[in-house]
C-alpha cells in the first residue's frame, strides 16, 4: 500500500465534500426554479394603477390588432409584447405562475395562445369579470358565441373570433371525381375511404393537430371537457358518443384517409395540396387555405348543410376562436385603458373588420366582416361557402368546458405520436383516455364518467 | 511486466515527496486552500446551497393545485409523495436512463479514444485533429438543437437518402418512432458534448510526465502498449471527472427534449425527463412544493450515482495525485 490508512480515510471525506460541493451543482438548475415558488393564491390582491400606460400580450397572428390599435389609440401609451404562438405551450402559464408568485408584473390584456389558457388565468384570479366590467362587450355577443368564456358563473374573457367548423371539400375535385357530398359522418367516413382506395395519396383530413379532438371529439360530443362543478369533471371515452368517433377514426386511418400530419405542421402546406375533404373551422378559409398553404382559388367550398350523427341535425366542432383576456389586477386609469383596448380588439372594424381572418364572434362585425370577403373571390362559390359561416356557430355542441388539463396537448403527444410511429388507432385511442384521464387528476379533478 | 514496475516505481518516486511536503506544513496549506475556495464557495452558496435548502424548505409545505390554491403551510412528506405517485414518475426516470445507458458509454469510450489518438499523433496532424473534434461542441444549446431539427427533417436534411430510406417521411415521423427518441438525445449529447471533452482529457495526457513515457518506451513498449498499459491507467481520474460531470448534465437534460417536442407539433411527452415533470408542477400545476420535492429527489439521485462514480475512479483521491 502507497498510503496509511489515517490519510486514505482522510482523503475519502475530503472527497465526499468535494464531491457533494460538485455535485449540488446538479440542483441549481431545478431548484432555481422552485425558488421562485410560493404557493399561488387566488386572492386578486390590491390593484394598481400605472396611471394609464397599458401592456399587452399578443401571439404573432395578433400582433396586428395590437398594431391597430395602436394607430387608432395614440393617445393611449401601449407596450405590446410577442408571445409565444404554439397551441399547447406552456411558456404563457410559466409566466404567470411567476407573476402569481410575485404578485406583480401581470399583462393588462392578453391573448391567449391556447383556449385552455383561460382556465387557470381564471383559477389563479388573472381575469377579470367582464360581466360587471365590461356588460355592454358582453351583450353583443350571442351566448353561443361567448359560451367559451362562461366559467364558474361568470364571463371571465372576451371571444376574438368565432370558430365552428364546417365541412370543407375541394368542389373542383368533387366534379371531376363525380363525387357528392356527404351530409353525415357516416358518408364522410365511406367517401373519405372510397377517395383513399381511388387516388392514393388524396387525403379527407387531418388527425396530428392538437384541433384534431375538437375536430372529431367535440362534434360528436364525446366526454372529454365536461365541467360537472368547478373541481369534478366528466371524462367518459366508453360513452357511445365516443367510441362512434372512435369507431369512425379507426376505420379514417386504418384506410390511411387522414394525413398524420398536423395542420400548423411545417410539412402540411405540401400534405394540404391533396386534401379533397375535411371538416375544419371556418378560420381554414383565410387563414389555412388561402394564406397559409396558398390554395389554387375556386377550387375549395364549404358545405351548406355540415354532418350529422342521426341523419337530420348537424354537429360539428370548434377550433379555437381565440380568448382574450383582461386583468383583475389594474384599477383606475389603467383599468379605463384596458377596457378600451378590450373594446377595440372584440368590436371594431378596424381589426376585426379590415385585418382579422377569423369570423368575428361579436354579432355586429359578422355581416361587415363577411362582405369584406366576399369581395375576395377565392372559393368555388364564395357567397354559398360565406353563407354557412355564421350558422355553423349553432351546430356546436355547447357542453364542452376549457379546463385545467389539455386535451389537445395530450392528443398530440398520445394519438399523433403513436399515428405518425406507424401504431393502430386501437393503441393510440387506450393511450390517450390514460393520459387524458391521469392528467385531469393529476390537475386536481376529481373524475366521473357519468353526470 | 517490467514496463509496468518500472513506471510504477518512477510514478511513486515521484510523489512521495510531495506527501511529505503537504504534512509537514499543513497549517498554512490550509490557509491556501481556503483562499482558492473562497471564490467558489461563495458562488457555491448563491447559486447552489441557498437555493438546495429554499428548495427542500419549499418541499416540505403543503402541496397546491390550481383547484386548491390556498393549501398553505407545513406538509410534511406530502409532496414527495404527489411527486412519487405521479404516473410520470417512474417513467421519467425510465426514460432520462434510456438516454444515459446509450450515451454515456459511447461518451466516454470516444473521449478516451479519441483522447488517446490525438496524444499519440505527433505535431501538426494531432492539433488539427482536436480542432476538428472540437467544432461540433462550439455549437452549444439551441444552435445544436437547429442543426439537429435541420439533419432530422426528411424534407430538408442532407442524409434525407437515408431518411428516406429508413421510411420516413417528416420529422415528426422521425422523432415520435418508439425508440427513436432516446437515441436521438443520445445523438445530440454526443456532439455537443465530445469535443470538448477530448480538448479536456487530452490536456490530462499532456500533464503525464515525459520520463515516465520514455521509460516505457525504452521498455519496449509500442503505441498501443503505451496508450493501454500507461497513458490510460494514469489518466484514470480523469475519466472519472468526465464522466461524473457527463453524468450531472445528462441526468438534468431538459432543453433538447422540450424544444423537439416543439419541433415535433406537440407529438413527444411534455413530462419526457424528470426535469420536464418538475417544471409540469411548478408552471402548470401550479405547486411548487411538489416541483421542490422533484429536484430534491433529482439531487439525490445524482448525488448517489456520482458518489459511486467518485469512489469507483478514485476521483479527487489525494494519493493518486
Amino acid at each position: 500500500m502507497k498510503t496509511s490508512l489515517g490519510v486514505h480515510g482522510k482523503s475519502r471525506l475530503s472527497s465526499v465534500t468535494t464531491a457533494v460541493a460538485t455535485l449540488s451543482i446538479a440542483g441549481l438548475v431545478l431548484s432555481g426554479c422552485s425558488s421562485a415558488g410560493g404557493a399561488t393564491t387566488s386572492s386578486t390582491g390590491s390593484q394598481t394603477d400605472s396611471g394609464g400606460k397599458i401592456t399587452v400580450w399578443v401571439d404573432a397572428p395578433r400582433v396586428p390588432a395590437a398594431d391597430a390599435f395602436k394607430t387608432a389609440h395614440p393617445e393611449i401609451p401601449i407596450n405590446i409584447v410577442q408571445i409565444d404562438s404554439t397551441v399547447g405551450a406552456t411558456t404563457t402559464q410559466q409566466r404567470f405562475a411567476q407573476f402569481d408568485a410575485a404578485k406583480k408584473g401581470w399583462p393588462d390584456a392578453i391573448f391567449f395562445p391556447s383556449n385552455d389558457d383561460v382556465a387557470w388565468a381564471s383559477k389563479t384570479g388573472y381575469t377579470a369579470n367582464m360581466s360587471t366590467d365590461t356588460p355592454d362587450l358582453v351583450a353583443g355577443y350571442t351566448k353561443t358565441a361567448l359560451a367559451s368564456c362562461y366559467i364558474d358563473g361568470a364571463y371571465r374573457c372576451l371571444r376574438n373570433d368565432a370558430a365552428p367548423d364546417v365541412l370543407w371539400y375541394n368542389a373542383a375535385l368533387f366534379k371531376q371525381w363525380g363525387y357528392t357530398v356527404p351530409k353525415t359522418w357516416a358518408e364522410y367516413t365511406s367517401l373519405a375511404v372510397t377517395i383513399a382506395k381511388d387516388h392514393p395519396g388524396y387525403i379527407s383530413g387531418f388527425t396530428g393537430d392538437a384541433y384534431a379532438p375538437n375536430r372529431y371529439l367535440w362534434a360528436s360530443d364525446c366526454p372529454t371537457n365536461v365541467s360537472v362543478n368547478p373541481t369534478t369533471v366528466q371524462i367518459n371515452l366508453q360513452d357511445p358518443k365516443c367510441t362512434r368517433a372512435e369507431s369512425m377514426l379507426s376505420t379514417l386511418t386504418a384506410a390511411k384517409a387522414l394525413s398524420t400530419d398536423g395542420i400548423f405542421d411545417a410539412d402540411a402546406a405540401k400534405v394540404g395540396q391533396k386534401l379533397v375533404m375535411s371538416p375544419g373551422a371556418v378560420w381554414w378559409g383565410d387563414y389555412l387555405f388561402q394564406q397559409t398553404w396558398k390554395l389554387p382559388a375556386k377550387t375549395m367550398q364549404a358545405s351548406p348543410t355540415g354532418l350529422s350523427w342521426d341523419g337530420t341535425t348537424a354537429q360539428m366542432g370548434d377550433e379555437g376562436g381565440g380568448l382574450w383576456g383582461m386583468s383583475s389586477h389594474i384599477t383606475g386609469k389603467e383599468l379605463a385603458n384596458a377596457e378600451t383596448f378590450m373594446k377595440f380588439v372584440v368590436s371594431d372594424p378596424a381589426w376585426q373588420v379590415k385585418l382579422s381572418t377569423g369570423l368575428p364572434a361579436f354579432t355586429a362585425m359578422q355581416q361587415p366582416w363577411l362582405t369584406k370577403q366576399a369581395s375576395n373571390d377565392f372559393y368555388y362559390d364564395t357567397a354559398a361557402t360565406l353563407a354557412t359561416f355564421a350558422p355553423a356557430i349553432n351546430t356546436v355542441p355547447n357542453d364542452y368546458s376549457y379546463l385545467l388539463y389539455d386535451t389537445g396537448g395530450e392528443w398530440t403527444s398520445t394519438v399523433a405520436k403513436d399515428l405518425a410511429g406507424g401504431k393502430d388507432f386501437a393503441t393510440a385511442w387506450t393511450d390517450f383516455g390514460t393520459d387524458l384521464v391521469a392528467k385531469a387528476k393529476a390537475a386536481g379533478y376529481t373524475v366521473v364518467t357519468t353526470k | 511486466m517490467t514496463t509496468a514496475t518500472t513506471t510504477e516505481a518512477l510514478v511513486s518516486g515521484r510523489r512521495a515527496p510531495a506527501s511529505v511536503h503537504r504534512r509537514r506544513r499543513p497549517h498554512k496549506e490550509a490557509w491556501g486552500a481556503w483562499t482558492l475556495m473562497l471564490p467558489y464557495l461563495v458562488l457555491l452558496l448563491v447559486g447552489g446551497l441557498v437555493p438546495i435548502v429554499y428548495a427542500l424548505y419549499t418541499s416540505v409545505q403543503k402541496s397546491p393545485t390550481l383547484l386548491e390554491p390556498n393549501k398553505t403551510g407545513f406538509g410534511g412528506l406530502a409532496a414527495y409523495v404527489k411527486v412519487i405517485s405521479d404516473f410520470r414518475f417512474a417513467q421519467s426516470f425510465k426514460d432520462i436512463f434510456s438516454v444515459l445507458v446509450i450515451w454515456l458509454p459511447i461518451m466516454i469510450v470516444a473521449i478516451v479514444g479519441l483522447a488517446l489518438l490525438v496524444h499519440a499523433s505527433p505535431g501538426r496532424f494531432g492539433s488539427i485533429m482536436r480542432f476538428i473534434y472540437y467544432i461540433p461542441g462550439a455549437l452549444g444549446g439551441v444552435a445544436n438543437l437547429m442543426l439537429w431539427v435541420y439533419l432530422l427533417n426528411p424534407s430538408q436534411s442532407p442524409i434525407a437518402g437515408v431518411l428516406h430510406g429508413l421510411g420516413f417521411t417528416t420529422i415528426k415521423q422521425v422523432v415520435a418512432t418508439p425508440g427513436d427518441l432516446a437515441v436521438i438525445l443520445a445523438a445530440m449529447l454526443l456532439l455537443q458534448g465530445l469535443g470538448q471533452w477530448v480538448v479536456t482529457v487530452n490536456g490530462g495526457l499532456n500533464s503525464l510526465p515525459d520520463d515516465v513515457l520514455e521509460a516505457a518506451s525504452l521498455d519496449g513498449a509500442n503505441a498501443w502498449q503505451l496508450a493501454w498499459h500507461v497513458k490510460l491507467p494514469m489518466i484514470r481520474q480523469w475519466i472519472g471527472y468526465a464522466a461524473l460531470l457527463n453524468l450531472a448534465y445528462g441526468f438534468q437534460l431538459f432543453l433538447e427534449p422540450y424544444l423537439l417536442n416543439q419541433v415535433a407539433a406537440g407529438a413527444l411527452p411534455s413530462e419526457y425527463a424528470p426535469t420536464q415533470l418538475g417544471y409540469w408542477f411548478a408552471f402548470v400545476g401550479s405547486d411548487f412544493p411538489a416541483a421542490a420535492a422533484m429536484s430534491i429527489i433529482i439531487v439525490i439521485i445524482t448525488l448517489a450515482i456520482g458518489l459511486v462514480v467518485v469512489f469507483r475512479s478514485g476521483l479527487f483521491s489525494v494519493e493518486e495525485i
